[in-house]
């Protein structure tokens, strides 16, 4: 995968006003014998489930017990990704998800345990490791005699990644880095003995010049790493989550992941990659949390009916099933391109991310809200969903850095070129194709509008819509990118409305492609939920995307940004009691 | 020894049933199929005698297309070898799917035929008794305990308010009953291994289906709950009911 991406993404070439609807259209389907595995695979885990999995218990003792995390691994969940030459199973990225949000919807710890090892934890062995590390690592992280970690956070570099301070100095005489530093909040980190683990090394560039770089690591329990203290947390109770310390751990050179000093490059690629897993294991918690509450709602009486008889309780509930069917139809969708391996996904598996994350927080707060007062009980399981929950839009990359990385990666393009232009006005007659070209483009954009290929009449409505904010969405980036020029780095709030129309229309777009899949497959009469659905949301989605593209140019940023400041500076409320 | 397995694709229990228009059949393009429970039992039966006795275990099924995910469902338990007979649909005549199992049977040279005391969906629980007709051979059912010494069989039956114990001599047909045994799951490993087996695909000519649904219809509504009154002087009234209306004592 790595460094053979060579598909361009879809969402940033919608950036730059170009719509790949070859990537969305048709829906993806698997493979019937893949398909028949899944379901059988789905049924194992259904019924382990059903016998041992607990929630509330591994959520009240903060744990899952030793004899259950040793069954996943006798069934083999801890090699689902893993190719079968090295003693895996080589699910694709589709299965592999579908089974995490299974996972998730029994148990978000689990799905953590589970989703960490795999995604993260082994992912980069799997993307940049030698034929030698992988023979040597990847059949015990199959059977799950080794649990994976991924180890990139410290106490001072979290969001900001590149800011790591875990040292690794070479000893050319012993063949062996010394790595020193600490590590926090790592997933498993109690219990892995597997750590893909990320470290400064000062390497001399080119130039002759010393530089310090980022460079990734395989280190096992053996090599002296020590974890702290299980963390006490919010949620998640059952994942076991420590600080990591490394003092003078000796790491021989041949357990450098990837080149030296593309450790950075290494980091986010896993991550990239990884996001997809978190979004599916949302939609199984959101699942989750619909179910349970759907058997309250329709026993639990008020007024002399059901309280699901109510409009409001109803409204809360189709919001549920909506969210759920786009992060679903975003998600399956994306995960197909994840398998294809030569399309870039980065922007695609943060947004499913932000989308699904955020979607199941909303979830389980409305689920909890419709419990009423027994919501806020620990005898019934809505609390702890909450709790649960409430990781998911922070780890992996906060939704909100996540944003800044979807906006700003998606207009690079456009970025680049526009700079191509200014430099071609400057020298008119070499640049001469150059203008050519984007006149044409120019012209191209603005005057056509049946940009994708015409989708059944039922959907024709939302497909238009589709085109015509997919469009508003270009013109606005290159305004945003005219007006602020490079200063747009700074200017978060236009980023993040920008983020969210993207957002916005590829959920548009994956739910009309899998609406209009469906239709060609089992005829309209069959698939009026579905049509239904995809309606309804495309409808709230353009009218978001329509305020915050009007936001980009006429907002209260200003003001918003004043009022924050008046507070900050004052460092609490900065009004005095005036009454 | 030489095991077949007679197992039949089931709708999940969690499956909500929902009927066609024409309220001949359920809407099946929804449901999730999975391996009856019971047929389950005698699988894993199959695969302990294995494992105990050494045996070559068999899976027969009939039914469309779709049966195939039960079949490697079976395997994957750790099954050897696996038989489809391939229909258009599930035949509603228990006697025909007999037949038709029985003449894939017949070649087959078993020492042990198990089957699941009934289907969950149709509940006819006629196959054990139709295959020991047509085949000549005993069939025990309804079987929670089975234990085998050369070619002697002690099985343990259950019956109204107790237990039998039968001794029979192989070769012979076992239905089983829950408590028989604990189904094993199936591991990635053995959904990996049962990819590679190959189904072994029949086409028989079937006999005449002698059953027709008339009509399909949802149980009746459980009519909602009555409060009588309160306290101790609601009990006599209460007793009343659950004489004469409920008709629960007596």
């Amino acid at each position: 995968m790595s460094g053979s991406v060579c598909y361009p993404s879809f969402s940033k070439s919608l950036f730059s006003g170009i719509i790949l609807e070859e990537l969305i259209f048709p829906y993806p389907a698997q493979k019937a014998e893949e398909r028949e595995n899944l379901e059988i695979i789905l049924a194992t885990l259904r019924k382990f489930s059903a016998d041992y999995i607990d929630t509330k218990k591994f959520d009240k003792e903060s744990k899952i017990p030793e004899d259950i995390i040793k069954g996943w691994k006798e069934l083999g969940f801890f090699g689902l990704v893993i190719p079968e030459e090295y003693g895996g199973y080589g699910l694709s990225t589709t299965s592999y998800c579908r089974i995490l949000e299974e996972v998730g919807a029994a148990d978000s710890s689990t799905a953590l345990l589970l989703g960490a090892h795999q995604s993260i934890g082994l992912k980069g062995l799997l993307l940049f490791g030698t034929e030698e590390q992988k023979k040597k690592y990847l059949p015990k992280l199959a059977t799950g005699e080794m649990v994976a970690a991924y180890a990139l956070t410290e106490p001072g570099a979290g969001s900001d990644a590149a800011g790591i301070q875990t040292r690794a100095v070479r000893d050319e005489n012993k063949g062996v880095y010394i790595l020193n530093g600490s590590k926090m909040w790592i997933t498993n980190g109690g219990i892995a003995d597997f750590f893909t683990l990320f470290a400064k090394e000062e390497m001399v560039m080119p130039d002759g010049e010393k530089k310090d770089r980022i460079t990734a690591f395989i280190i096992t329990r053996d090599m002296g790493i020590k974890s702290g203290k299980e963390e006490e947390k919010l949620g998640i109770h059952g994942t076991s989550t420590t600080a990591l310390f490394l003092e003078n751990v000796e790491v021989p050179f041949e357990n450098v992941l990837g080149e030296r000093g593309q450790g950075f490059k290494v980091a986010m690629e896993i991550l990239n990659s990884g996001r997809v897993g978190l979004a599916a294991g949302s939609i199984g918690g959101s699942k989750r949390a619909l179910k349970d509450i759907l058997s309250y709602v329709t026993e639990r009486k008020q007024f002399g009916k059901s309280i699901s008889e109510f409009e409001l309780i109803q409204e809360k509930i189709a919001q549920i099933v909506l969210n759920i069917f786009v992060a679903e139809s975003m998600v399956y969708l994306t995960t197909c391109m994840i398998d294809k391996e030569n399309i870039d996904f980065s922007l695609e598996s943060a947004i499913c991310k932000v989308f699904a994350t955020d979607t199941l927080w909303d979830n389980v707060n409305e689920c909890l809200q419709m419990a009423g007062g027994i919501g806020f009980s620990h005898e019934y399981p809505y609390e702890q969903y909450l709790r649960d929950s409430r990781i998911f839009t922070i780890f992996d990359g906060t939704n909100e850095i996540l944003r800044i990385f979807i906006a700003l990666a998606g207009m690079q393009e456009q970025g680049e070129y526009l700079k191509k232009i200014g430099k071609a006005l400057k020298d008119p007659i070499k640049g001469f194709g150059l203008i050519t070209d984007y006149a044409v483009h120019y012209m191209k954009e603005r005057l056509t509008t049946g940009r994708i290929r015409s989708v059944h009449s039922r959907l024709s409505a939302v497909k238009s819509d589709f085109e015509n904010w997919a469009k508003n969405l270009y013109i606005a980036t290159e305004r945003v990118l005219m007006r602020y020029g490079k200063n747009i780095v700074q200017k978060e709030i236009i980023q993040k409305r920008l983020a969210d129309a993207m957002i916005d229309l590829y959920a548009m777009i994956s739910s009309i492609s899998r609406v209009d899949t469906c239709i060609n497959k089992k005829g309209e009469e069959n698939c009026q939920r579905e049509i239904e659905m995809c309606n309804t949301f495309c409808q709230q989605a353009w009218r978001r995307i329509r305020r915050n593209i009007l936001m980009v140019d006429k907002n209260d940023d200003n003001s918003i940004l004043n009022i924050a400041n008046l507070s900050i500076d004052e460092k609490k409320y900065p009004l005095p009691w005036q009454f | 020894m030489n095991i077949a397995v007679c197992v039949k694709q089931v709708p999940d229990t969690e499956t909500k049933i929902k009927i066609t228009d024409d309220k001949k059949w359920i809407k099946e393009d929804e449901i999730n199929f999975i391996l009856n429970p019971y047929d389950e039992l005698g699988v894993e039966e199959g695969l302990k005698l294995k494992e105990t006795n050494g045996a070559e275990v068999t899976i027969i099924s009939l039914g469309p297309e779709r049966i195939s995910s039960t079949i490697r469902s079976a395997l994957a338990m750790g099954a050897d070898k696996a038989i489809m007979i391939k229909t258009d649909k599930n035949p509603l005549d228990p006697a025909v799917t007999a037949a038709a199992l029985a003449e894939v049977l017949k070649d087959g040279n078993y020492d042990i035929i198990f089957t699941g005391k009934q289907a969950i969906d149709d509940d006819h629980a006629q196959i054990a008794a139709l295959l020991s007709e047509i085949l000549n051979i005993p069939a025990i059912t309804v079987i929670t305990k089975l234990e085998i010494n050369g070619t002697k069989v002690t099985a343990h039956r259950q019956i109204e308010g107790g237990f039998e114990k039968i001794e029979c001599e192989l070769p012979l047909i076992i239905s089983a009953q829950k408590g028989l045994n604990e189904p094993r799951y199936a591991s990635l490993k053995g959904i990996m291994t049962a990819k590679r087996i190959p189904i072994d695909e029949k086409k028989l000519n079937l006999l005449q289906d002698r059953i027709d649904i008339l009509e399909i219809s949802y149980p009746p509504q459980k009519p909602p709950g009555r409060i009588i009154g309160q306290g101790p002087e609601a009990v006599p009234e209460l007793i009343r009911l659950l004489r004469e209306e409920a008709k629960i004592i007596s």
